[in-house]
């Protein structure tokens, strides 16, 4: 299966040296990944300035007023970090056709993701949504910071397994009730769902100042429709609906169009969110979609 | 059923394989895909399929092949089976002490008494009972016969004990109802279902639960305390939900030492402390308050004597010496302890002396003149004939000791010596060695004309017996220290318990309810008999009577509040279990194969007109 190479050595020589660059997120809480000058959250002591009324009087200097007679604040550098957290869609379209690998791929590009998170320290979780993940509808890792510590994610990323509903607003819901400060939010999904359930989550994510990042996971004979002509039963994998048709080319090029119109309704509305969007359209590409679309999600050598 | 012939079995597989294969032929592909949105455009068939189609020639033509199928196996229906036919049904009566309790002025066992009767009454002719009971064990009181007056006479003689029931005799009385159509079992406690389950299998089991919730007051322990030094206890337990009056006295030695009324909380136990008693001897506890079960509201226990009694302890260890002392005196402070070591110079200084009790640790002690001999790691080459045997063993375990369950981890002891015991005696624990599931004898009592003796096969060097890890070794030591020291004209025992007392000589045995009986002693002179009632028993040998005290306490069976009613759900289930029992004995199979081959004949006609209409009409399914 594709997600066993996102541990294997040559994989990730080609991450390394990838930078993920993060712009919103910083920009917004705690400056870019320059050191930020604003009143921050961290431990580490920048400077002292006059008290000025509406201060934090946690901050107050009180050995200062104490000997000077004098209200003197504190400053601290801000935490740069910023918190990356991978979302990976595992209900169970993710796993159909089983010859197409999505899931395989998606749980390869989110670790992918997270080990360039990791070469500069930055913290980094892996996300599964689906009906079976938990009761919450997430399942998370905790954060991990160092690219040593990369490999623990593997019982996560090999142990996941496709099943379920796709309840990607609920599972963002779970996320954002962590009330954690905003950072940068991979979701890795086919977005085979109602529409207004991934535009809801994708929304309430941008809502929360996260720099959302959205990796569109299909498969090539999902989006082909090739099969024997003939009738068929076909039943939906997530809910079970079942319909009868008649399968053949005018259908596969039926499909073919459906497939596109899909990505980009999910492409427009990435754009008209201000939210990044690439495709990885096909698992025997994983290789191309790596060189092509990491750049695009801010991933810069 | 002939369908479990071979032949009988292919004709069915057949059957089914015909039908599978028909409807795999009109099954569709089935492909699970990700979104049905992807083929939303996709056309629908012509033709929609459906898994059981109407094709009324296919389903015709099964039908017939169906009632062929059964007519060859064998086409069975029920029908009522013959009332000559003998029925036997078996009256399972739980004999424990709840069932003693009494509701108003009946005991439950009336109540099951008479719900017995009711039923021999309304069964049909033909039926025959018998009456077994159980409580320690199970006991056949009646065979089945018919249902004279030598059946209710057997039921109305049914007698409950003072001991709780046992599951094991309950399975027993089962086993003995094999062969009864239908087990009727009266007690007032459902039983576990996994004991009816192999009756089940033979049997309809019906459970008649007796009984409502009834208020009982229960005396659960007595400690007497140690006269002149140490207060005494009576531990009282209310069963009831609500608030109970209780008033208690406690006599010692006939002197009443304690009478006061103590209101107890519901459900609530209650301890109350009396004395010290000014002298040793018998103490009884009784609750004068009426309530639902009178054989928990009394309780004898022995308070020491306090008359001073001489004690020796010999030892070669002088720390064991020291550990044997303390233990006496905390056992009867009233004992003056002698303590020597095993040197003939120390030895010598004994001679003349006679003592009460002589505590002999890894020494034979012969020529020590004492009544009550208590030898502890006795050596190898004791001159006692067949106490000890020779061979030693280098670590044991103690893995039991009368009168408690075994326990759960196994004490470790140090050198051992594995005892075969006279007959005279009894034993009081039992040992092994680790890993090796076989047991030995690790101590024993008993009594000969010359005096008592006790002995316990490991030795207690380095602490043994005051190491906290090793209480149970403490506590048997103890107890064989009880029994030694206790009268040898009176003891208290538990309800259940087998008593053996050296007699020496035939006895008549007065029981608590004034039965008299004749106890024949053994070889070892010894007579025993079973307490099965609580109260006072007396043992009469010669001009010597012997006063045996019995007690009753089970919290389960004390608990009459939690006892279910009539409209439990178990009761309920009861007659559900009753009456599939009668539907299931009064039916018998019979074979009706005219019937099928007239419905075989009525399809194959129909089938051979449908297929003539069908050649007319094209149809090509079948």
């Amino acid at each position: 299966m594709l997600e066993q190479r996102a541990f294997e050595a040559e994989f990730l020589r080609k991450l390394d040296g990838l930078v993920l660059s993060a712009t919103r997120a910083r920009t917004r809480r705690a400056g870019r990944r320059v050191i930020g000058r604003a009143q921050g959250a961290g431990i580490e002591p920048e400077n002292y300035r006059e008290y000025a009324a509406g201060d934090d009087l946690r901050f107050l200097d009180w050995n200062a007023l104490a000997r000077l007679d004098d209200l003197t604040i504190r400053t601290f550098r801000a935490d740069r970090h910023v918190e990356v957290s991978v979302l990976l869609d595992a209900s169970a379209s993710m796993g159909i056709p089983e010859r197409d690998d999505k899931f395989g791929l998606a749980r390869l590009l989110g670790a992918g993701l997270a080990y360039v998170a990791m070469s500069k320290n930055d913290p980094v979780r892996l996300a599964a949504f689906g009906r079976r993940a938990s009761a919450a509808g997430l399942e998370t890792t905790r954060f991990y910071r160092r690219q040593e510590s990369y490999v623990e994610l593997r019982p996560f990323v090999t142990g996941l397994a496709a099943g379920g509903e796709t309840r990607m607003a609920a599972a963002v819901g779970t996320l954002l009730n962590e009330r954690r400060a905003p950072g940068m939010v991979f979701v890795i999904s086919d977005f085979l769902v109602a529409a207004a359930d991934y535009e809801t989550a994708l929304a309430d994510l941008s809502a929360a100042h996260h720099e959302v990042k959205v990796v569109h996971v299909m498969g090539t004979k999902e989006m082909a429709g090739d099969y024997p002509p003939g009738a068929y039963r076909i039943r939906d994998c997530e809910s079970g609906a079942t319909r009868e048709v008649t399968l053949g080319p005018a259908a596969a090029a039926a499909c073919r169009a459906r497939a596109t119109a899909h990505a980009n309704r999910v492409r427009a509305f990435c754009a008209s969110r201000g939210i990044t969007y690439a495709e990885a359209f096909g698992a025997e590409a994983a290789d191309e979609i790596i060189l092509r679309e990491f750049p695009r999600l801010g991933g810069l050598i | 059923m002939g369908l479990l012939e071979p032949l009988n079995l292919l004709l069915g597989l057949s059957l089914a394989a015909l039908v599978a294969i028909y409807l795999r032929a009109r099954a569709r592909p089935t492909i699970t895909v990700s979104s049905l949105e992807l083929f939303a455009e996709a056309a629908a068939p012509v033709a929609r399929s459906r898994t059981l189609r109407v094709d009324a020639l296919f389903w015709l033509e099964a039908a017939a092949l169906t009632a062929l199928t059964l007519a060859a196996a064998g086409f069975y229906l029920r029908e009522p089976k013959p009332a000559s036919r003998v029925v036997r049904e078996a009256l399972v009566f739980d004999l424990g002490a709840a069932m003693n309790a009494r509701e108003s002025d009946t005991s439950r066992l009336d109540a099951a008494r008479q719900a017995a009767l009711a039923l021999i009454d309304s069964a049909p002719a033909g039926r025959e009972f018998s009456v077994i009971g159980y409580a320690l064990d199970a006991q056949l009181i009646r065979a089945a016969a018919g249902r004279g007056a030598e059946l209710r006479s057997a039921i109305l003689a049914l007698t409950p004990v003072a001991v709780a029931p046992r599951p094991a005799a309950l399975s027993a009385a089962l086993i003995d109802a094999n062969g009864a159509a239908k087990i009727d079992l009266f007690t007032d406690h459902q039983p576990a279902p996994e004991l009816l389950r192999d009756a089940r299998a033979h049997a309809a089991v019906a459970i008649h639960l007796i009984g409502g919730p009834v208020e009982n007051l229960a005396l659960v322990s007595l400690d007497p305390g140690t006269p002149k030094s140490s207060q005494g206890h009576a531990l009282i337990r209310n069963f009831s939900a609500r608030a109970q009056p209780c008033e208690l006295v406690i006599d010692a030695a006939g002197r009443e030492v304690f009478h006061s009324t103590l209101i107890l909380d519901p459900r609530a136990a209650a301890m109350v402390g009396f004395g010290p008693l000014a002298q040793g001897g018998m103490v009884r506890a009784r609750i004068m308050t009426a309530d639902g079960l009178s054989a928990d509201n009394e309780r004898y226990a022995l308070a020491p004597s306090v008359a001073p009694a001489r004690a020796l302890v010999v030892s070669p260890d002088n720390a064991t010496r020291d550990d044997l002392a303390r233990i006496l005196l905390a056992v009867n402070p009233a004992y003056r302890v002698t303590v020597v070591d095993t040197t003939p110079a120390a030895l010598s200084s004994l001679a003349g002396q006679k003592f009460d009790l002589a505590v002999i640790h890894d020494f034979s002690g012969a020529a020590i003149d004492a009544a009550a001999r208590f030898v502890i790691f006795p050596p190898p080459a004791n001159g006692e004939s067949g106490r000890v045997v020779g061979s030693s063993i280098a670590q044991a375990e103690l893995r039991g000791r009368a009168g408690a369950p075994p326990l759960a981890t196994p004490v470790t002891l140090g050198p051992t010596r594995a005892l075969a015991l006279p007959a005279w005696m009894e034993p009081l624990a039992l040992g092994g060695v680790a890993g090796d599931p076989s047991s030995f004898v690790l101590a024993g009592i008993g009594r000969t004309p010359g005096g008592s003796n006790a002995v316990i096969g490991f030795d207690v060097r380095n602490h043994l017996l005051l190491d906290p890890d090793r209480l149970d070794a403490l506590l048997l030591t103890i107890d064989t220290l009880r029994l030694l020291a206790a009268p040898t004209d009176a003891r208290v025992v538990a309800t259940g318990d087998f008593v053996p007392v050296a007699t020496f000589a035939p006895a008549t045995l007065l029981t608590p309810s004034g039965a008299r009986s004749q106890l024949i002693p053994d070889r070892s002179g010894r007579v025993r008999f079973r307490a099965v009632e609580a109260g006072r028993y007396a043992l009469q040998s010669g001009k010597k009577t012997t006063t045996i005290y019995a007690n009753y306490y089970d919290a389960g069976e004390s608990d009459l509040a939690m006892a279910p009613g009539a409209d439990t759900p178990a009761a309920h289930m009861a007659h559900m279990i009753e009456a599939a029992g009668m539907h299931r004995e009064s039916q018998v199979v019979q074979q009706t194969t005219p019937l099928a081959a007239l419905v075989i004949l009525l399809l194959l006609l129909e089938s051979v007109l449908l297929a003539r209409r069908s050649a007319r009409w094209g149809v090509s399914h079948v």
